[in-house]
């Protein structure tokens, strides 16, 4: 019932703004075709790069491309990220260790990182999947760190009262307390991850959702820019939205209403 | 042998660049299966004497010991039923009470066994698959309660464990721990600064100075109690109105009371 609600007005938002889009530019012609396509021509090459392909393969071969390095590069960030944080947040020490790398590296913008990306691997897809694991590998990081500084104290000395053991305490106590900022993190990494995808796609790629803009800025083809555009959100929305899913079934505490 | 044992504890924190005396030369004992209050004005200490026992915090000279042992790090022999609960909010009820007993390295027949017995006791049955943060205040402390007593401790610390209740499911939890404390008795130390609360539980109820706390008098209940035979009534305002009962708690708030006009 609220889902269906919700989405319906998600639906309805999206007709609207196409409705609006059709007013502006096929009806009206208030914004030229030199400034923004017109639907159908948008349409068009959506039909067109789907069945045909453009720019070196079909949008499915394009799609798959630029999620496998998303999944990729955010993988690796996740399975490094959390466990460092985790680490940092749990032992004073390991702060210490790694905090001050940390924090000189944290302030250079992951595109900066493409340059040093391109020279060491090179322009095929491990250069890109590097750059998208540095964008996601802070978020994660930090987010996990601040979930175990977060977790209630007396509820850590519950823990060790209750006489826990090492292992167990990372795995029913550690993880579990720091598990909404773990998910915050990951969130902000997925982000983090599309957003440098298509900037590293930008340079020198054969495939993906980012040559498409590049070829088409190229090629002066607006229409095909929107569809690569329109893509880009499609997929981020989608794996959003699956990383939510995700979310609500490892944190069931959290979504349990209230009782009576 | 006596199971908690305060000799000549001191404790000092530093503030502001100077040591602050809070602890001074503490000397206490509570006997076995004894059940003890500590009252005092606030900042008096009571807070830091039961993380000392707890193995949370530790004196600047002196020794606490339980069951004759130096207290040196937390553990399950020395339960504690913290103020603001303390549970897992990510497991249920019945989850967080099989932590200790897990941890403990029970077997699981012996555990649902102990966990059955207390959920039935602190009046639980039906919640046990509900999350903290689904329950109200007193059952969240009921759950803590029931995980305290779970693990069969030599010592049960419990601190200001009704201050966060309202005042009707305070009386009611205080009801129940009585019946539980009686029914089931076991070595307590309970700080509070609720008068009738601890005359109503304690064997004995410990009076402390303000700051520096040092223990001021230790008034004996249990006598009285037994005596004029308290516990035959179930309601605490039965008990309140007894003229003993009167007694002990007009005589404690005097106490308190002198150490409040020499605050400044
Ligand atoms: N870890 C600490 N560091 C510095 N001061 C502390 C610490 N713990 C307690 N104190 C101080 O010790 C005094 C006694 O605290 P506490 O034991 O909590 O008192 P009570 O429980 O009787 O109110 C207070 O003034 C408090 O500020
Ligand atoms: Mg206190």
């Amino acid at each position: 019932m609220f889902v269906g609600s919700r989405l319906s007005t998600v639906l309805l938002v999206l007709a609207a703004m196409i409705v609006l889009w059709y007013v502006a530019t096929t009806i009206t012609g208030l914004v030229g075709p030199a400034r923004l396509p017109q639907p159908l021509e948008v349409w068009q090459s959506f039909v067109a790069i789907a069945t045909d392909g453009y720019g070196n393969g079909r949008l499915h071969q394009h799609v798959l491309h630029s999620l496998k390095l998303v999944a990729m590069g955010f993988t690796v960030a996740v399975c490094v990220g959390v466990p460092l944080g985790l680490w940092m947040g749990h032992s004073r020490r390991a702060e210490a260790l790694i905090n001050p790398t940390f924090l000189l590296l944290r302030p250079i913008p992951p595109l900066a990182w493409i340059p040093l990306a391109i020279v060491w691997l090179g322009l095929g897809d491990a250069a890109k999947i590097l750059v998208i694991f540095v964008a996601a590998f802070v978020p994660s990081v930090i987010n996990s760190y601040t979930g175990v500084r977060n977790i209630d104290k007396p509820v850590l000395e519950a823990a060790r009262m209750l006489g826990i053991r090492r292992f167990s305490f990372v795995r029913e106590v550690l993880v579990p307390g720091s598990l909404p900022m773990i998910f915050t993190g990951l969130r902000l990494s997925l982000q983090a991850s599309w957003t440098t995808l298509v900037a590293a796609e930008l340079i020198g790629a054969l495939y993906g959702l980012g040559s498409i803009l590049n070829q088409a800025a190229q090629d002066i083809y607006p229409a095909m820019i929107m569809v690569a555009m329109i893509f880009v959100g499609i997929c981020g929305a989608t794996t959003t939205w699956l990383l939510g899913q995700v979310e609500a079934r490892a944190m069931p505490w959290r979504h349990e209403r209230a009782l009576q | 042998m006596s199971a908690i044992e305060f000799k000549d504890v001191c404790r000092t924190f530093r503030r502001d660049g100077k040591d602050l005396l809070i602890l001074d030369r503490i000397n206490l004992t509570v006997a076995d299966k004894e059940f003890v209050a500590i009252v005092g004005p606030s900042g008096c200490g009571k807070t830091t004497c039961m993380r000392m026992a707890a193995g949370l915090e530790f004196p600047s000279t002196g020794t606490v010991s339980v069951s004759g042992k130096q207290v040196i790090e937390p553990g399950p022999d020395r339960a504690v039923v913290f103020q603001q609960f303390a549970l897992f909010p990510w497991k249920s009820v019945h989850e967080n009470i099989d932590f200790g007993l897990r941890a403990k390295g029970l077997p699981e027949t012996e555990r649902q066994k102990i966990i059955a017995h207390y959920i039935g006791l602190m009046n639980l049955k039906g919640y046990e698959s509900a999350f903290p943060h689904q329950l109200s205040g007193g059952m969240q402390q009921r759950v803590a309660i029931a995980r305290a007593y779970a693990l069969d401790p030599e010592a049960l610390l419990m601190d200001e464990p009704f201050g966060a209740l309202d005042a009707q499911t305070r009386v009611v939890m205080q009801e129940e721990l009585v019946k539980l404390a009686r029914k089931n008795p076991r070595t307590v130390l309970f700080i509070t600064h609720a008068v009738e609360e601890a005359v109503y539980l304690a064997d004995r109820v410990v009076i402390m100075t303000s700051r520096p706390g040092k223990v001021k008098e230790i008034l004996d209940i249990k006598s009285v109690r037994e005596t004029e035979n308290w516990d035959q009534h179930q309601k605490i305002e039965d008990v309140m109105d007894l003229a003993s009962f009167v007694h002990l708690r007009s005589r404690i708030w005097k106490s308190l009371r002198e150490e409040h006009a020499g605050d400044h």
